[in-house]
C-alpha cells in the first residue's frame, strides 16, 4: 500500500505524464463545449494519435513497434503518397537488412510461404495489427507483440482513468 | 540438484588446459577407462589411482588444477543439496563395485562401458551424479567445449556409454560454458556426446534442448532420434525460442490457459490484441466527448488543505498487480497517483497528507502541479464503480481538478515532448 514504491520512470507513468500533456494542449486548442460532431470527431482523431504518439516516444525506439508507429505518425497526411513510398522502400530494406543479419531462417521466410509456414495466416494477421510487423519472423513478431500488449493495457488503463477523471463533472 | 555444481565452481584456464593435456594423454591410452571408472569409484573410496591429471575435469570441475580425489569428494558433498542424491549415493557405490569387479584390468573398454551401462540402471538422479564425475572427465581439457555439441558427431563415444549420460552432458554443457570461455575451434575430438543413448532410464528432464546462451555459440543438445545437421537444429532451436514466448504470451492474454495450439493461441493474440485497440480508440472517443470544466481557482490549490479521509476499495478492474499497492500519501510524482489510480483499493487518510502536498506543491516543479491535482481525484474516482463522491469531496475535487486545468493551461512553456 505505498505510492512510494511507485516507479515515476515506469511506462505507465512516462506516458501518463505525456499524454496528459497532449491532451491538456488539446483541450485548450478549442473550447470542448462548442463541438459539433465534426469536431468531435477531429478531437477524437487528435486525442487517438496523441495516445499512440505518447506511448510510442515513452517506448522510445526500443522496440520495432514504437519506431514504426513515430514513423507512421510523422509520415503521415502531410506527404502521404511519397511517404508510404518511402515507407515501403524503407520496410524493404529492413527486410533485406534482416535477412543478411539474421539467420538463414529469416530468409526463408521472407520468401514468402513456400518452404515454411511462418505462423501461417494468423501470424500474417498479427504482422498487420502491430505496427512494424510487416518485417518481422515470427520469433521477433511474438516478442514485439508481447511488449505491445503490455504497452497497450498501460495505455488502456492510465486513459480509462483519466476518462474517470473527466467523466466526474 | 545438479545444477547446483557448475554455478558453485569458479572456472579457470588452466583447469581447462590441464584438462586438454589430461585429455589428450587420455585419448592416448586405453588406460582411460581404468582412469575413468577411477574417477567413478574415487567419489566414494578417495582412491586416488591414476585419476590426478584427470581430476582437474572432475566432479568439482574448476576447482583449480590437481584437485585432489579427496578434495573433489568433499566438495560433491557439500554439494549435495538433493537428498535423494544422498540417498542415491550408496547405489553408484554399488555401481562402482560392480565395475570393480571388472577390475581395473584391461577388459576392452567397451565391456567396461557396458558394464557400467548395465549397471547403472539406477534412479537418473544417481545415474546423472555418476555420469557426471565420467562426463566431466570427459569433457576435461576437450576442445570439445561447446564445438562438440554443436558439431553432432554421428560416431558413438567409445569410452562413455553409460545410461544417463544425456543428463549429465546437458548439465556439463552448462557447466562447460561457463567453464570454458576460451575454447573454440572445431573439435576433432573422437570424444564427443552421444546424442542417441539410454537405453533403460532416460529421465523425464531428459526431454529438452539445453540452449546455453553465449556469445559464440547456442548449444543444442538433440533429442534421441532426431536429426542433427546444422539446418535442423537451427530450426529446432528456432522452434524453442517461438515456443517459449508463447508460454510467455499465454501469461499475458488472459484466458488462455486452456488453449493449446500456435493457431489457437495467435489467434487468441489476435482477438486480444484488436480488443485493446479497439479500447484506446473508444476511450479516445470518450475522452474527445467529455468536457472538463475549466473555471479557474488557483488559490484553491493551496487553500485546500483539508480532505476528508475517504476510504473506497476499488476492485481491481484487470490492473496490474502493482497497482494494489496504495496509500494516501502523495508522492512527490503524483503522476504516480494518477497511474495509481488505475486501480485497486486505495485507503485514503488523505487529511494526512494535505498539508504536506501542499508543500509539495510548491516546492514541486510546475509541471508536477497539474498532475497533483488527479492524485485527489484519482485516489476517489479510480475505476469506474466510484462515481459518487460524498458531496463535500466532490466539491474539493472538481476545485482541485479546476486547479490543475488552470496551471497546466497557463504553463504556456509547457512543451510536449512530441
Amino acid at each position: 500500500m505505498d505510492l512510494q514504491n511507485m516507479n515515476p520512470s515506469s511506462l505507465k507513468s512516462r506516458f501518463a505524464t505525456r499524454f496528459l500533456r497532449a491532451l491538456t494542449k488539446i483541450n485548450a486548442q478549442k473550447p470542448i463545449s462548442s463541438s459539433s460532431s465534426r469536431e468531435i470527431f477531429q478531437r477524437y482523431r487528435r486525442i487517438k494519435v496523441a495516445a499512440d504518439k505518447s506511448m510510442a516516444y515513452s517506448v522510445r525506439s526500443r522496440r520495432s513497434w514504437s519506431r514504426a508507429t513515430l514513423w507512421r505518425l510523422r509520415t503521415r497526411s502531410p506527404r502521404s503518397r511519397l511517404a508510404t513510398l518511402a515507407r515501403r522502400s524503407s520496410v524493404k530494406t529492413r527486410t533485406t537488412r534482416a535477412a543478411s543479419h539474421g539467420a538463414t531462417v529469416v530468409d526463408r521466410k521472407s520468401h514468402g510461404k513456400e518452404n515454411k509456414e511462418d505462423g501461417g495466416v494468423e501470424a500474417e494477421e498479427l504482422r498487420e495489427l502491430v505496427p512494424g510487423g510487416e518485417a518481422m519472423d515470427l520469433c521477433n513478431l511474438l516478442d514485439e507483440t508481447a511488449h505491445y500488449i503490455k504497452c497497450l493495457t498501460t495505455q488502456v488503463q492510465v486513459m480509462r482513468t483519466i476518462a474517470n477523471l473527466y467523466s466526474l463533472h | 540438484m545438479n545444477r547446483a555444481l557448475p554455478e558453485m565452481l569458479p572456472c579457470s584456464d588452466m583447469t581447462v588446459l590441464q584438462r586438454q593435456r589430461a585429455r589428450l594423454k587420455w585419448q592416448a591410452e586405453q588406460f582411460q577407462q581404468q582412469s575413468y571408472f577411477c574417477e567413478l569409484s574415487g567419489v566414494f573410496t578417495s582412491q586416488n589411482v591414476h585419476v590426478q591429471g584427470f581430476q582437474q575435469g572432475g566432479l568439482v570441475s574448476g576447482c583449480g588444477g590437481g584437485d585432489s580425489v579427496l578434495s573433489n569428494m568433499e566438495m560433491t558433498r557439500q554439494l549435495k543439496p538433493d537428498p535423494g542424491l544422498e540417498a542415491a549415493w550408496p547405489e553408484l557405490g554399488k555401481v562402482d563395485m560392480g565395475f570393480g569387479s571388472c577390475g581395473y584390468g584391461n577388459g576392452p573398454s567397451f565391456d567396461m562401458n557396458h558394464a557400467i551401462s548395465r549397471t547403472s540402471s539406477c534412479p537418473p538422479a544417481v545415474a546423472a551424479a555418476a555420469v557426471e564425475v565420467k562426463g566431466n572427465a570427459e569433457k576435461m581439457g576437450s576442445a570439445v567445449g561447446r564445438e562438440s555439441f554443436k558439431k553432432r558427431k554421428v560416431e558413438k563415444l567409445q569410452n562413455s556409454k553409460v545410461v544417463a549420460e544425456d543428463e549429465s552432458k546437458r548439465i556439463k554443457a552448462s557447466e562447460e560454458e561457463e567453464e570454458e570461455s576460451k575454447i573454440t575451434g572445431p573439435n576433432t575430438n573422437k570424444i564427443t556426446n552421444h546424442k542417441k543413448e539410454n537405453s533403460g532410464d532416460t529421465s523425464k528432464d531428459n526431454s529438452k534442448v539445453s540452449e546455453v546462451q553465449k556469445p559464440d555459440y547456442i548449444h543444442v543438445r538433440a533429442r534421441r532420434g532426431q536429426a542433427t545437421d546444422s539446418h535442423s537444429l537451427a530450426e529446432r532451436v528456432r522452434r524453442e525460442k517461438i515456443s517459449e514466448r508463447m508460454k510467455y504470451l499465454q501469461d499475458l492474454v488472459p484466458g488462455c490457459n486452456k488453449i493449446t495450439g500456435k493457431a489457437g493461441m495467435l489467434d487468441e493474440i489476435i482477438n486480444y490484441v484488436q480488443s485493446l485497440q479497439r479500447q484506446v480508440e473508444f476511450l479516445s472517443m470518450k475522452l474527445a466527448t467529455v468536457n472538463p470544466r475549466l473555471d479557474f481557482n488557483i488559490d484553491n490549490l493551496y487553500a485546500k488543505e483539508e480532505f476528508p479521509s475517504c476510504t473506497t476499495n476499488f476492485p481491481t478492474v484487470g490492473m496490474a498487480p502493482e497497482m494494489a499497492n496504495h496509500s494516501p500519501y502523495l508522492q512527490f510524482n503524483p503522476i504516480q497517483q494518477v497511474v495509481s489510480g488505475c486501480g485497486v483499493e486505495m485507503g485514503m487518510g488523505m487529511g494526512m497528507n494535505s498539508s504536506d502536498m501542499a508543500l509539495r506543491r510548491t516546492i514541486s516543479a510546475p509541471v508536477s502541479i497539474p498532475d497533483a491535482s488527479f492524485l485527489n481525484t484519482t485516489c476517489f474516482t479510480g475505476p469506474q464503480q466510484q462515481i459518487q463522491p460524498s458531496a463535500p469531496w466532490e466539491v474539493e475535487l472538481q476545485n482541485l481538478y479546476n486547479v490543475a486545468f488552470t496551471d497546466t493551461i497557463e504553463e504556456s512553456d509547457l512543451k510536449m515532448e512530441m
